[in-house]
């Protein structure tokens, strides 16, 4: 029986289903017995889907007219020369 | 010595005339600009450099691109070329490029964001007082305490957690053992947990009795 320090050690993991199946079992084994464990892998849950969702940042503008340049021109743009729109 | 023998069998990949992956560079590129941009951004903390190692990284891929072998691990492999760049960048410009010692135990790797929240009540008339203290952070929030975490750290977390890689994938992209990654991806949530608490106290958005 693991316990909770364990049980936090693999909780993220556990939600990345990054744990193997022994590890895993011993995991749930703990939440079935823990409340404690359950409140804060409900937490833990939030937390990752809040990190995961602030993290996406569009390409701004002008950032992408310069990649679609380079992509095309297969090189770097040419310093000082006018985008054309 | 280990019994096992190099099985010499050809698996290193069909021997193909012409080499280079069949999609062009632009439209592979294209499907993960976004994902690339974002992962600069909070690798570097700073936007305009962020601006500078997308570009930087396109670049690389683009010239690199003719010898990649495998189409699909594409977005670990622009990843990669992004980590690369970055330490490149960190020497170019004089800074350290961040190490930490591996043996080194760091105070917040005990740190408990749900537990100090359940212990401090700031919110004591809520019934949902860990996603009341959640609700407290917007994206700018976010970024700040994602800054504030050591890079060594930082990288595993926004791998993992924010794009999706598996911690063997992220290994593989930091080019460091698997055990290496599991123990720099935990201290980073700590690191996470910790900076939300010391961000929403030290910028007033929780009120606390005693803290320093
Ligand atoms: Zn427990």
């Amino acid at each position: 029986m693991i316990d909770c320090t364990e049980a936090v050690r693999r909780m993220w993991a556990y939600l990345d289903h990054a744990l193997e199946r022994g590890p895993a079992e011993e995991f749930e084994t703990h939440l079935d017995a823990c409340q404690r464990c359950c409140g804060e892998l409900e937490f833990s849950r939030h937390l990752k889907g809040m990190a995961a969702s602030t993290g996406s940042e569009a390409l701004p503008d002008p950032l992408r007219r310069r990649i679609d340049l380079l992509l095309e021109g297969g090189g770097l743009p040419i310093e000082g020369g006018t985008a054309r729109d | 010595m280990s019994a096992a023998v190099i099985d010499a069998t050809g698996q290193a990949g069909p021997d193909r005339t012409a080499g280079a992956p069949a999609r062009p560079f632009a439209g592979v590129a294209r499907e993960h600009l976004d994902g690339l941009y974002g992962y600069c951004v909070r690798l570097t903390s700073d936007r305009t450099e962020a601006e500078d190692l997308v570009q930087d990284t396109l670049l690389r891929a683009m010239r690199a691109y003719p010898q990649l072998r495998d189409e699909n691990s594409v977005k670990g492999w622009l990843f990669a070329i992004a980590t690369n760049g970055w330490r490149d960048l960190c020497r170019a410009r004089g800074r350290e490029v961040p190490t930490v010692s591996l043996d080194g135990s760091d105070p917040d790797d005990e740190f408990s964001l749900f537990a100090t929240l359940a212990i401090e009540d700031p919110f004591p008339y809520s019934d949902e007082l860990h996603l009341d203290f959640l609700r407290l952070f917007h994206d700018e929030d976010v970024h700040e305490v994602f800054a504030r975490i050591n890079p060594v750290f930082r990288a595993p977390l926004i791998l993992t957690t924010i794009h999706g890689f598996s911690c063997k994938e992220a290994a593989g992209i930091l080019d460091v053992p698997l055990g290496t990654l599991l123990s720099r991806l935990h201290r980073g949530r700590k690191q996470l947990e910790r900076g939300m608490w010391d961000y929403a106290v030290n910028n007033g958005l929780v009120e606390v009795g005693d803290e320093p």
